[in-house]
């Protein structure tokens, strides 16, 4: 590479390094894991003017657990979140396992998710149904941003030209009532042709779609519903009525596109089964933990 | 020495490929790996519109990248010879025949240099407006001049006869863009010198692309080598020359002594390399009561590049499956602003096993009959095409163990019957078949040399099937002495001319010769071990029984397949191929052919789709995260058998060819297994979650 179209690669060993690369280059781009960065490059869909490996800030490859919150650093890669956190965040553990290949779990990181802000990102509808924060910096201080308000356009999020994602803050299950699904054209290695999350916890519900609107999105009238209507604290079976009227208030919330991978008519149908099956599994996991109780 | 005469028979027996250990070991070199005096490296510049011109070539800024030395354009391009190969006779004329097309070349001291380099060419184009849509009620549809055979027959009276039939199936079948995907991509290395031409290659015949390189450069063949000891797989898309060979030999003269490496990208592969058309299939199938076929037509529609003719033959297996007194198979082409369709595992025959065996599979419920009782009522006693006796024929078989192994009697006669939880369970059989193909000219030369051992060369191609291997056991046996003894070279222009790995024919042609050339090494030298340097080569003979019987290989392909009544979503939890393909030299690495064809055949019916934005006039999903192939969670089960067959007809080792038949009629048997869980018939490739949405 030479000239105007070099891109220079900087290498903090740091979070400040990092912050202060950030502020001075607000173009450079962060890598993490690689995994969608590097694709980019390769085919020469975009030419930053610089980029911030992060893979040598060892704080940002750590996590810690307190006060009923997983702090995950931004560059733990999938597959130590599956090892390490499979238990405390069953939800984003399952979309991490359907991440690409091993070799991709081994590289690719939460962090890295968000920053795609793909809108087929395995991690994303897990994140908004768990009520999880980001944690950015940058020299100007850190904030958190709730998922929510994250993801604002087709691979666009919140973030300032000058911050970096440092952490996810997660709320940890104590009862491990989270469900992930997914539907992909083959049974591995597959970009999400539509994905599911769902979180029920002591009255709360989360829910999410990935894959079938141009951001990854809660669905606010699905978690009304539901949470107004699950007959909370009792191990009573779900009616179908009740799993039925959940799976069409998801399907009513998509927006889907026509793609390679599937048509919108189909997303929107498999979303609405997705729905159902999840709170089928979910509510298991909370009548189990009820009869625990008893 | 004397052999001695207890010796155990090579063919038959199951070593392990005897070039395993040095490909795992990163010491077998591929093409671009060979060593070369400091190389320099072309990267391929390529028409981003689908039909025009080029006007002009800006190259200014490529040219002042560091490390660039020369941008190829057709302004600039050395002169090739033309009028023969289009697709070859690259950079000399500014016209645009496809999108990717190769419009230039930039040569750099490393490919980082020559890709950054490449992008920074500025072209300009007189577009014309592009036309890549294939329709089969297209006005401009022609008849090729042949389909490696006549493109249409016709015997007796097929519309009469559908007319008057007690049973008829017609529909439309279609089956999709499918491209090659060998995980080795192609790549080129060239080296001009005084004496002439030497190319490292990724391909799957050295002599074939030597002549097809010295046509269009205007050499001498003795002129120009080819080596290709090594290949990762090639599909069929290695088996002619494509363009970016004589891109790599036109930059390396241009470079006037300095090596050059060239190798595609995955993206490039799927304009650059060939591509298995897509097809439409208009089937008519008429029968009597009992199931007899009285009718039977195929009518093919199918797309070639406007600047190469490439007729696919899907009509032709079904000339020969089924006996029927009224037959009627046709192809029409349409010639489309694309890139040029070529060679895929089985051309023809494995998209023209879909339609025809899925038809098979509605006839069978429209008289009321086992898809397997109907094949056996319809077993021809000739070949139906040409009337002569088939060598052997044992699809009768295939059908008959297959379905006892796979416990096919237990299966519910109708559809929809099977139901575990979400899952909608359905099982379903095609037949398979691929023809026993013969090139003449093939030749061996053996050697006794001073290590006592015989050395055996033959310019053939291992693409990763086990040539090395298994010539070494037909050569073991012919001389009559064990396998260690015998040494097997392949893969060089410099050893006698042997015929493309194509057509799964390797066996059959290189191995005739290699007996030939034994048999004849005796004959010489007598049966004793002769002395150091004694040396025979010689040339398979004709096989005149290939005039007298029709010899194809046959097989049934069983599929377990599960969908989701909720989602649509299919898993094929079970495929069993069994194969009646003549003598299987060596089980362990015909297993390995079989379940590979077998997964590709699966990866065919579910995931593979070449998928063409018309308004740019290219295939957008052209990687490998979006183009799928088969994964291992794919894949649970796949199990191969073969029949013991004996042959005494194709050739000397009674082999009849298995690098295709795997993929035919893989993806029949899992869409009629997927119509028998669900009562959903799909008639079009690849079969998706969302065809089952009703279901």
């Amino acid at each position: 590479m030479q000239g105007s179209d070099a891109v220079e690669l900087v290498r903090p060993d740091t979070l400040e390094e990092a912050l202060a690369a950030k502020a001075e280059r607000p173009g450079a781009v962060p890598l993490a894991g690689g995994t969608d960065v590097m694709v980019e490059l390769n085919y020469d869909h975009r030419r930053p003017e610089a980029l911030v490996d992060l893979t040598r800030i060892a704080e940002l490859a750590t996590w810690s657990a307190s006060g009923g919150h997983v702090r995950l650093g931004a560059g733990v890669p999938y597959t130590r979140l599956i090892d390490e956190l499979g238990d405390t965040l069953p939800g984003l553990a399952m979309a991490s396992r359907t991440v690409g290949s091993p070799q991709i779990r081994n590289r690719g990181t939460v962090g890295g998710n968000l920053g795609a802000a793909s809108p087929a990102g395995d991690t994303h509808p897990v994140l908004l149904a768990a009520g999880a924060e980001i944690e950015v910096a940058s020299v100007r201080g850190a904030r958190r941003i709730p998922a929510d308000t994250f993801y604002t356009g087709v691979k666009r999020n919140a973030l300032a030209p000058d911050e970096l994602i440092t952490a996810v803050h997660v709320p940890s299950a104590a009862v491990p009532a989270e469900q992930f699904s997914k539907v992909g054209t083959r049974n591995a290695m597959v970009i999400a042709v539509c994905s599911f999350a769902l979180v029920l916890r002591d009255g709360h519900v989360g829910a999410a779609i990935g894959s079938a609107a141009p951001t990854p999105r809660r669905v606010p009238d699905a978690e009304a519903f539901l949470a107004a209507e699950l007959p909370w604290g009792t191990d009573a079976p779900l009616p179908d009525s009740l799993k039925r009227r959940f799976g069409e208030l998801v399907a009513a919330a998509t927006e889907p596109i026509d793609d390679v991978r599937g048509t919108a008519e189909y997303r929107t149908h498999a979303l609405g089964v997705l729905a159902r099956r999840t709170l089928t599994w979910a509510w298991d996991d909370h009548r189990g933990s009820v009869r625990a109780c008893a | 020495m004397t052999r001695s005469i207890e010796r155990v028979a090579a063919v038959g027996t199951a070593p392990e490929r005897v070039d395993g250990r040095a490909k795992v070991a990163g010491k077998a070199p591929y093409a671009y790996e060979h060593p070369v005096e400091r190389p320099a490296y072309a990267h391929p510049i390529q028409a981003t519109i689908a039909a025009g011109r080029v006007r002009g070539i800006d190259t200014a800024r490529a040219l002042a990248v560091d490390g660039v030395h020369t941008v190829l354009t057709p302004d600039n391009a050395p002169p090739l010879r033309r009028g023969q190969d289009a697709e070859l006779e690259i950079l000399q004329a500014p016209d645009v025949a496809f999108r990717g097309q190769i419009i230039g070349c930039v040569v750099a001291d490393t490919p980082e240099a020559a890709r950054h380099a490449a992008d920074l060419v500025a072209v300009d184009y007189e577009r014309r407006d592009h036309d890549v849509t294939l329709a089969s009620d297209r006005p401009d549809l022609y008849r090729p001049g042949e389909v490696s055979h006549e493109a249409d027959t016709e015997d007796g009276d097929v519309d009469a006869a559908l007319a008057g039939a007690a049973a008829r199936v017609e529909a439309e079948y279609r089956t999709a863009r499918n491209h090659n995907n060998p995980l080795e991509p192609h790549t080129t290395v060239a080296v001009w010198d005084a004496d002439g031409l030497t190319l490292y290659d990724s391909t799957q015949g050295v002599h074939s692309l030597r002549s097809a390189v010295a046509e269009v450069f205007d050499l001498d063949e003795s002129r120009i080598r080819v080596l290709a000891p090594y290949v990762g797989g090639g599909f069929g898309s290695k088996g002619t020359a494509h363009a970016h060979v004589v891109l790599a030999a036109l930059a390396a003269k241009r470079m006037s002594g300095r090596p050059v490496k060239l190798a595609l990208t995955r993206q490039q592969t799927f304009t650059l390399a060939g591509y298995r058309t897509p097809t439409v299939q208009r089937v008519a199938l008429g029968a009597d009561t009992d199931g007899r076929i009285d009718a039977l037509a195929v009518d093919v529609v199918e797309q070639t590049s406007r600047v190469k003719a490439f007729a696919e033959q899907t009509a032709l297996p079904s000339r020969t499956m089924y006996a029927a007194p009224h037959r009627r198979t046709t192809h029409r082409m349409a010639a489309l602003d694309v890139p040029v369709t070529s060679w895929m595992r089985a051309p023809g025959v494995c998209p023209g096993m879909f339609g025809p065996e899925v038809a098979m599979d509605e006839l069978a419920e429209r008289c009321g009959l086992d898809p397997i009782e109907l094949r056996l009522r319809n077993e021809p006693d000739r070949d139906p095409e040409t009337g002569k006796p088939y060598s052997t024929r044992n699809l009768a078989e295939c059908l008959r163990g297959g379905a006892r192994r796979f416990g096919w009697d237990a299966r519910p006669a109708a559809p929809r019957q099977t139901r575990q939880g979400e899952w909608w369970i359905g099982t379903g059989v095609a037949s398979s078949t691929y023809p026993v193909h013969h090139a003449p000219g093939s030749a061996a030369r053996i050697e006794r040399r001073a290590d006592g051992r015989y050395h055996v060369g033959v310019g053939a191609v291992d693409i990763g099937t086990g040539a090395w291997t298994v010539l070494g056991q037909i050569a073991a046996d012919a001389l009559g002495v064990d396998r260690e003894d015998v040494v097997v070279t392949v893969g060089d222009t410099a050893l006698p001319f042997a015929s493309v790995a194509g057509g799964s024919s390797g066996t059959t042609n290189w191995g005739s010769a290699i007996v030939a050339a034994a048999h004849g090494f005796r004959a010489r030298f007598g049966d004793d071990d002769p002395p150091a340097g004694s040396e025979h080569t010689e040339s398979a003979p004709e096989n005149p029984d290939t005039e007298r019987f029709a010899m194809h290989a046959f097989g049934a392909q069983f599929a377990e397949v599960h969908v989701s009544a909720d989602t649509g979503e299919i898993r094929v939890p079970r495929l069993l191929g069994v194969f009646a393909a003549g003598r299987i030299v060596n089980p362990r690495l015909a297993r390995s052919q079989f379940l590979g064809g077998m997964t590709m055949g699966l990866s065919m019916a579910l995931h593979e789709e070449g998928v063409m934005d018309e308004r740019l006039g290219m295939v957008v999903n052209h990687d490998l995260a979006e183009y799928h192939v088969a994964t291992n969670a794919d894949v649970p089960s796949v199990e191969a058998e073969w029949i013991d067959e004996h042959d005494p007809h194709v050739n000397p080792m009674g082999t009849k060819g298995i690098g295709e038949i795997g993929i035919v009629g893989t993806a029949a048997a899992v869409a009629n297994a997927a119509y028998h869980a669900t009562g959903v018939r799909v008639r079009e490739l690849p079969v998706t979650a969302d065809r089952f949405l009703t279901a």
